[in-house]
């Protein structure tokens, strides 16, 4: 369990974080996700002691991570994967995180067979790929066989069955009563991985809830009709609450009805449909919804499709 | 919300938590991975043998003492080790702080260890350790393969000749705390360019730079409360009966040379833990 309260970082003038309450609840996957910027490293590196929050407090397990008698036993992290010095073995690097905690060579074994490094373990990291950057994190993230899991991206650089390996073993942590906090920028990863998510922008909390109630508290459904006779159509449906917009591909996307009741409307006005389908929200869609506004860097062009939805 | 509901399955707590021997031990294995410390440390050996038996091979062309003199010793077996040591040493004691931080490391470590103090005391240790090791190792040696050398002309000193050993442990231990003078640079600036280059400032140019001040009678023998002057102190022998510091005079006693290469290395390292410390990893 992570309890983040009137939590604050700021540098300078500038508030990174700012006065967020959170928490992580044990035996499920809670997803952070957020534009890049929006204070997601920010808020797990204060997580973990390694920045000092401005005001406010984060605990982990009712303690800030640096009260703990055992940290690595409480907290595994992954926060960059690139935090081990190039000239040393992926071996030695775990050898010597684990023996500030009593950790030894056994358990560095077993987190590398987990991680699927066997066949590198005893090379130095410096010739890793980002991949293998990844592994190697997790299996830190796994020294100490942690109540609490935080990743920072960590299917960054994996390949497709890296990136299901993850998601195995977060799933499976999660099931196992472990607190897991994954940070991501990919909706589709969020969507298959985590139970509940935390929308961060601009260090403000955008959302707090289970994957569905974000997307139906942030999107809207809509029926999607084509027909020869629009005039028509428009005319039968019209009514409180009903609006109605054509797209450039001339079909018209009604919302406030459901698909059954245009297809019923039409049928008794004699109207032929094309095509009826009810078009509900993705969690893309309930993300860009969420972040209008919210992201520091944007293109244009995702502009005008944020402005459209 | 069922999930919440569930408990661990496999996760039990292990009876070993985080201790200083724990933190200990890390360090060691860190400062044992890397070829590069591993390569200064065993330099430390290396230049402090080369440059006594270099001495010792040609000390008749340099002129010798009419009588065995301890002191005549004492310069050429140490001069190699104090030398390039201290600098070597420094250099060390920066990369085992600015290396983490350059290669991420120090993210990793600190999350492993998060009482940034504990790290630093344990990285000073271990790094005074080896360093002072790695010079007795040089300073013990260079005085045992010269023995010969000097007992073809007769001028052999032994072990126990008075203030020999002390001289000797004093170079060891100087070159330690060369390392945690870099150890303390390296930690307040964390860069290893600006580190390397201010321990290179402190050690080598500070002297130089305060013998050439404006002489008036306070400054004249600043330069001797230097670094390096304490590391010819300490390697060098007491005067008999001579005062414990006596700056007006240009002299400093070995007793006194501790004290002032202890207080050096201790300043930076107090430095460095402000700054570790405070604020950001």
């Amino acid at each position: 369990m992570i309890t983040a309260e009137a939590l604050v970082k700021s540098y300078g003038n500038k508030v990174a974080v700012d006065a967020i309450n959170f928490t992580v609840r044990p035996g499920q996957v809670t997803g952070f996700l957020g534009p890049n910027g929006a204070g997601k490293s920010t808020t797990m590196r204060m997580i973990v002691g390694l920045d000092r929050p401005t005001s406010g407090s984060v605990h982990v397990n009712g303690r800030r991570y640096q009260d703990h008698r055992a940290p690595l036993r409480e907290v595994g992290v992954l926060l960059d994967a690139k935090a081990a010095h190039k000239g040393r073995s992926a071996y030695k690097h775990l050898l010597a995180i684990g023996a500030t905690h009593g950790i030894g060579a056994s358990r560095v074994r077993e987190v590398i067979g987990l991680a699927g490094l066997d066949s590198v373990a005893g090379k130095r990291v410096g010739g890793f790929s980002l991949g293998m950057g990844q592994r190697l994190g997790i299996a830190t993230a796994l020294l100490g066989d942690p109540a609490t899991i935080i990743l920072d991206e960590p299917v960054n650089g994996l390949d497709p069955e890296g990136v299901r390996w993850v998601r195995t073993l977060m799933r499976n942590l999660a099931a196992e009563g472990r607190t897991v906090l994954l940070s991501s920028h990919l909706m589709s990863e969020m969507a298959q991985t985590a139970d509940r998510l935390i929308v961060i922008g601009r260090g403000r909390i955008l959302a707090d809830d289970s994957i569905s109630n974000i997307i139906a508290g942030a999107t809207r459904s809509v029926t999607r009709v084509r027909t020869p006779d629009t005039e028509r159509l428009m005319a039968t449906i019209a009514g409180p609450g009903v609006v109605v917009s054509v797209l450039a591909d001339g079909a018209i996307e009604i919302s406030g009805l459901t698909a059954e009741h245009v297809a019923v409307a039409a049928s008794t006005a004699g109207v032929v449909l094309h095509e009826v389908a009810s078009v509900s929200g993705s969690l893309e869609e309930a993300y860009i919804a969420l972040t209008a506004g919210e992201v520091e860097y944007r293109s244009s062009h995702i502009a005008e499709t944020g402005a459209h939805r | 919300m069922t999930a919440t509901e569930k408990h661990r399955a496999t996760f039990v707590a292990g009876p070993d938590g985080l201790t200083f021997v724990g933190v200990l031990r890390s360090e060691i294995i860190k400062l044992t991975s890397l070829r590069s410390t591993v390569g200064l440390l065993l330099s430390i050996i290396v230049f402090g043998l080369a440059v006594s038996v270099a001495l010792g091979l040609t000390m008749e062309d340099a002129g010798l003492p009419d009588a065995p003199s301890a002191g005549f010793m004492l310069d050429n077996v140490t001069i190699g080790t104090v030398l390039f040591g201290q600098l070597i040493a420094g250099i060390l004691g920066v990369l085992v702080i600015s290396g983490e931080y350059a290669s991420g490391t120090i993210q990793s470590t600190l999350i492993a260890a998060p009482s940034r103090l504990t790290v630093l005391a344990a990285k000073a240790v271990v790094l005074f350790v080896s360093a002072t090791a790695a010079a007795g190792v040089a300073l013990f040696g260079s005085w045992a393969i010269t023995y010969r050398m000097f007992a073809a002309f007769g001028l052999e000193i032994g072990l126990t000749a008075p203030g020999v050993t002390f001289a000797l442990l004093g170079g060891s231990v100087y070159v330690g705390f060369s390392a945690v003078l870099g150890l303390g640079i390296g930690t307040m600036l964390r860069s290893v360019a600006a580190s390397v280059a201010t321990v290179l400032s402190v050690i080598l140019l500070l002297p130089v730079v305060l013998s050439v001040l404006p002489a008036s009678p306070f400054v004249r023998n600043l330069h001797l409360l230097s670094m390096s002057k304490a590391g010819d102190a300490m390697t060098s022998l007491a005067d008999p009966g001579g005062a414990f510091l006596h700056l007006a005079d240009g002299y400093v006693s070995p007793a006194a040379a501790w004290i002032i290469a202890a207080a050096w290395a201790g300043v930076f390292l107090l430095l460095g833990a402000v700054r570790l410390r405070r604020g950001d990893a």
